[in-house]
């Protein structure tokens, strides 16, 4: 060949992959093709890095709404939005006390959809707040925390604290009234060992309670060094956890043999009527493409036939995509109607009364408000306790993937709400109405009053009402629904009265148009 | 499977049709948009547009002409609309100036509430009616103003020397020629401002004698020295701001300096009120403050009652009329301040801050007025203020007869260390020769002193015995060791350093008419008389005690 011809040659090869180009990008990045077979469906699921945490066969049970009321998404499309928004947030933010405020103010006024954008944030950070604690109760009404998922549900408490600090740290940002005060009182809260340091006379030599709050504010007052502390939890440290701690929750869904379901499943869904499903092994292919995935445990799969599974992509994307959709629909619909609080300009010479902190944390604060020490270390300190050891001390069968499933049932969850709501309702009536030791002997040591005052004989009920359900029904099941039950009304009816019934000076009021003028 | 499917759909519908909505909100019903779209220039419709005014050197960007278009760049001719209308002619020209520099208010906001600031929590609102001229003290700085009773007279004067038939000030006078040609004499609004030919007068007396008829004969007529003087005042304080040059003048009249300083003048009792114009509502308490809440409301509640606004307040509550109260909120909001480039440094602004000028007149019934009347009373016969020991009257003729020059200067000079009364030279700001004015301003209102040939230091009276007089007849006054009770210390470094001896004995051998102390030559029903040996000893005891101070 002559050099020419070969130039040519090469010339035209050249321009033909110039011409291709644009197909063969587009084949390198969707390798399988179109997802219309089966086995196009599983490459499209486990070749691509987003989607690959997910198996590529869903079982029909896991994508019943009833079996999850898509809570987990709903938490995780919150996260997403108010991970883009609170980006597009810090472009413009600074956060220094000099400037935060007039940052938060050109967002609300001048940064063209800044006051969407800042809204879209808050929103969806109280309603993953509020998702997070759903999917808690889901997965605990569900026994999605037995074997082998007891470790996830340690990862879930990790997420659900987090998810608190994150909510609790970007409260402070605005530096207005509402954020410094909410914080004074936070880190008093962070504070309160010292009530027992104190009665104890030790606070001196051994004080944790002050190094907590030192360590959460870097000085002794709320001021820059808190701002830029709690900036940085907030943009940096906490999200980056949340993040670690999400990566590992869902790759422990994949491992644990996805969603939790009945034993008999399969059966019951057989009795249903069974919705409409792409065609599965259409292509009646000469070998299965069921992954054998190395899990431990029986697993949804393995060993079984896939009768009752269909291909992830894409039945399981459209219903999380749904609820992804309906979570943005949600905070987008709120965001228009109602805008981010912003109040006046943060001034620590004229407190806020009453200065609350954020709503999540007011049945806190109402505990507080009897003991510092119980409200803000020991009962969240045992509740959380609790909750994590909750999966050890079960280890039932009965009723796994099932709501209320466990000896007493509904009926055990109807009654237990009539006790958590029916005995904090009593307490507090009491000691709203009578006073409480400190009142009647002001000179009681604080001790005592540490250790019986309206939260801890709350806990003592509760704890001693649990018992008598595992007496009852023979079962730490009926235990754990018991007590959860109680534990989920008791901090809805304290977060209500210390949101809705709690004045100036924590004295009680009906509405706070009662409250004095003065 | 479909639920999943129709979810996603249906939700993503929502999404699209809320954010659809949210940006038709936007680009549709906006005001501005609805607004502009009724307006008309020459040319028909004008383009429907964000517009703003930019002025970088002045920090502005307002968007309030995406409403009040004619007051844009170049838009003068739009209409259509009542806020469409140009603004009246002012010198700032709003196309350049922005509309924020004087008014306040959001200038980036693009709606009415959030534009004119009247939201919850917004730190400057647009100022109202009634105190808009408080915007020009963001630049401005009006130079020696006198106290309000001058003010008053040179008002007067202007009006009854009928200067008003052929000047023009501020929308009033001025003859227009018939037939064109203008006014018979300058329009002199912005007088102060711009400056004038000093030799006016000569020149006027010389056209009036040269005139054979018109207006130069029959208008004018020999004006006094006095009234000149007045007429002086008047000029100088024309800045087109009348409302706020006389409310200055009342700022002036009721020793708000004696406790606040304004740029670096004034005593230390009170917040320094050099930025008090730009206080943010969301920062005050309006508890007790009747009506709206605006600073206009707080500052006439607090100047009614300042302690019933302010918990803890010892500002003492003048006895003025509801006027000057108004006048008073009026400035005191107009005490702002920017940062200013050169460029827009205005001249009296400048004359302030770069040379030193005074922004009150430095006669001394002004300096007394804006300086000591608060503290003093407005004629200098002592003020009683709850919670607080009297102040001493210091027009006393007993008191003044006794006091040489020298002895009052010190005394405002370095004023009494630990009570209310600040050292003037250097804590309060004033210069040695408006001291001496407000000196020779105390005598005009008091009388003169004795002429006295005796050195400042003759005493030589025996101080053991003087300190047994003392207890036994004046510590009932005025202290055990004369550290003060209901009468003044008598121990106090300054007092005894410039007090003579002739001061000190002869205060005490005549006493002080109007006040409790009484002459002490004279016995009265509680005790006997003091002999002069006697006086000389409490004398020398008081010396004793200046040794062991200083």
């Amino acid at each position: 060949m002559n050099p020419a011809s070969t130039q040519n040659n090469a010339l035209r090869e050249f321009v033909d992959n110039l011409k291709s180009a644009p197909r063969r990008m587009y084949e390198t990045a969707f390798r399988g093709g179109a997802p219309t077979t089966d086995r196009s469906r599983s490459t499209f699921v486990f070749g691509n890095v987003f989607l690959h945490l997910h198996a590529v066969r869903t079982h029909r049970w896991s994508l019943k709404w009833t079996t999850t009321v898509g809570l987990g998404i709903m938490s995780l499309s919150a996260f997403l939005i108010t991970l883009v928004t609170g980006v597009l947030l810090m472009f413009y933010y600074k956060p220094s006390p000099e400037a935060a405020y007039a940052s938060i103010k050109d967002i609300h006024f001048v940064v063209p959809t800044g006051r969407l954008i800042r809204n879209l944030h808050r929103w969806a950070a109280n309603l993953m707040v509020v998702a997070v604690i759903l999917h808690m109760a889901r997965a605990f009404y569900t026994g999605a925390y037995r074997p082998p998922r007891e470790y996830n549900w340690l990862i879930g408490i990790g997420l659900l604290v987090t998810t608190l600090g994150l909510s609790f740290t970007g409260y402070l940002l605005p530096w207005d009234q509402l954020a410094y005060w909410a914080i004074t009182i936070g880190a008093n809260i962070a504070q309160s060992p010292r009530e027992v340091t104190d009665a104890l006379g030790i606070t001196e030599y051994f004080d944790p309670g002050g190094l907590q709050r030192l360590l959460l504010l870097g000085s002794d007052t709320v001021g820059a060094e808190a701002l830029i502390r709690f900036y940085l939890l907030h943009v940096m440290i906490l999200p980056l956890a949340l993040a670690a701690l999400m990566g590992v929750h869902f790759w422990r869904i994949r491992k644990d043999g996805g969603m939790v379901r009945p034993a008999d499943a399969d059966e019951r869904l057989s009795k249903m009527k069974q919705g409409e499903t792409y065609p599965v092994f259409t292509e009646a292919p000469n070998k299965t493409y069921q992954l054998a995935a190395v899990v431990r445990g029986k697993t949804a799969v393995v060993g079984r036939g896939p009768e009752n599974t269909v291909p992830s992509m894409p039945h399981l994307f459209y219903a999380e995509l749904g609820v992804m959709m309906l979570t943005l629909l949600a905070c987008v619909a709120l965001s228009m109607v109602s805008d981010a609080p912003l109040k006046e300009l943060a001034n620590p010479s004229v407190p806020e009364n009453p200065a609350k902190a954020p709503w999540y944390f007011l049945g806190l604060q109402e505990m507080v408000s009897f003991s510092a020490f119980m409200g803000g270390i020991g009962i969240p300190a045992i509740v959380l306790a609790g909750l994590a050891l909750i999966p050890y001390l079960d280890r039932e069968k009965e009723g796994t993937g099932e709501w209320f499933g466990g000896p007493g049932g509904w009926r055990l969850v109807k009654l237990s709400m009539l006790i958590g709501f029916g005995a904090p309702l009593a307490i507090e009536s009491f000691a709203i109405r009578f006073g409480w030791l400190r009142e009647w002997f002001p000179k009681i040591p604080q001790l005592i009053v540490t250790a019986i005052n309206p939260a801890t004989i709350l806990t003592a009920v509760y704890a001693l009402y649990s018992i008598w359900c595992i007496r009852r029904y023979g079962s730490a099941r009926s235990g754990a629904l018991g007590l959860f039950t109680c534990f989920l009304c008791g901090f809805l009816l304290l977060t209500i009265i210390g949101t809705y019934f709690r004045g100036p000076n924590w004295v009680f009021y009906w509405s706070p148009s009662e409250w004095p003028k003065h | 499977m479909k639920e999943n499917k129709h979810l996603l759909l249906f939700s993503s519908l929502g999404v699209l049709l809320l954010l659809l909505g949210a940006a038709f909100e936007e680009m549709v019903l906006k005001d501005w948009r609805r607004i502009q779209g009724r307006a008309r220039s020459d040319e028909g419709a004008v383009t429907v547009q964000l517009r703003q005014i930019v002025n970088a050197s002045l920090g502005v960007s307002d968007r309030c002409v995406s409403c009040h278009v004619s007051m844009g760049p170049g838009e003068q001719g739009v209409r259509g609309d009542k806020i469409l209308v140009a603004h009246k002619p002012v010198v700032h020209d709003p196309a350049e100036y922005g509309c924020t520099v004087c008014h306040g208010g959001q200038g980036q906001a693009t709606d009415k509430e959030d534009a004119h600031g009247k939201v919850h929590f917004w730190p400057s609102p647009m100022l109202g009616r009634e105190t808009s001229y408080a915007g020009c003290g963001r630049c401005h700085a009006t130079l020696r103003v006198p106290e309000q009773e001058q003010m008053r007279n040179a008002e007067l004067a202007f009006e009854r020397l009928d200067c008003l038939t052929c000047h023009r000030v501020e929308g009033r006078g001025g003859t227009i020629r018939p037939g064109g040609g203008g006014m018979e004499g300058p329009e002199l609004s912005r007088a102060g401002l711009k400056g004038y030919d000093g030799a006016w007068y000569g020149k006027h007396e010389k056209k009036s004698a040269e005139a054979a008829a018109g207006p130069w004969k029959g208008a004018f007529s020999r004006v006094p020295a006095d009234d000149q003087g007045l007429l002086k005042i008047y000029l100088d304080t024309r800045v087109a701001a009348s409302r706020l040059v006389t409310a200055k003048s009342v700022f002036f009249s009721y020793g708000c300096l004696g406790c606040h300083k304004v740029s670096g003048v004034g005593g230390d009792d009170g917040p320094d009120l050099s930025r008090a114009g730009e206080k943010d509502p969301g920062q005050v308490s309006f508890k007790y403050v009747p009506g709206e809440a605006t600073m206009e409301n707080w500052m006439a509640a607090h100047f009614r009652s300042p302690v019933s606004v302010v918990a803890g307040s010892q500002m003492p509550p003048e006895n003025i009329s509801t006027q000057q109260l108004n006048q008073l909120t009026l400035f005191t909001l107009s005490l702002r301040r920017d940062e200013l480039r050169d460029q827009y440094l205005p001249k009296d602004r400048a004359r302030a801050v770069k040379f030193g000028e005074r922004e009150f007149a430095t006669d001394g019934a002004t300096l007394f007025g804006a300086f000591c009347a608060g503290c003093h009373g407005q004629d200098g016969q002592g003020r009683r203020l709850p919670g607080l020991m009297s102040f001493p009257s210091i027009t006393n003729a007993d008191f003044l007869a006794l006091a040489p020059d020298e002895f009052l200067a010190r005394t405002v000079r370095e004023g009494r260390p630990g009570r209310k009364m600040p050292g003037w030279l250097k804590e309060g700001g004033l210069r040695q020769e408006e001291i001496q004015a407000v000196v020779a301003h105390v005598r005009t209102l008091g009388g003169p002193a004795e002429a006295s040939t005796k050195p400042a230091r003759w005493v030589s009276g025996d101080a053991a015995q003087g300190r047994r007089i003392f207890e036994s007849a004046c510590s009932g006054c005025h202290g055990k060791q004369a550290k003060g009770g209901e009468g003044p210390a008598l121990n106090n470094k300054v007092l005894l350093e410039s007090a003579t001896d002739s001061y000190l004995v002869e205060t005490v051998s005549r006493g002080r008419r109007g006040t409790a102390m009484a002459s002490f030559l004279e016995p009265s029903p509680v005790r006997g008389a003091l002999s002069r040996a006697e006086i000389e000893a409490v004398v020398a005891y008081l010396r004793s005690l200046q040794g062991g101070k200083s």
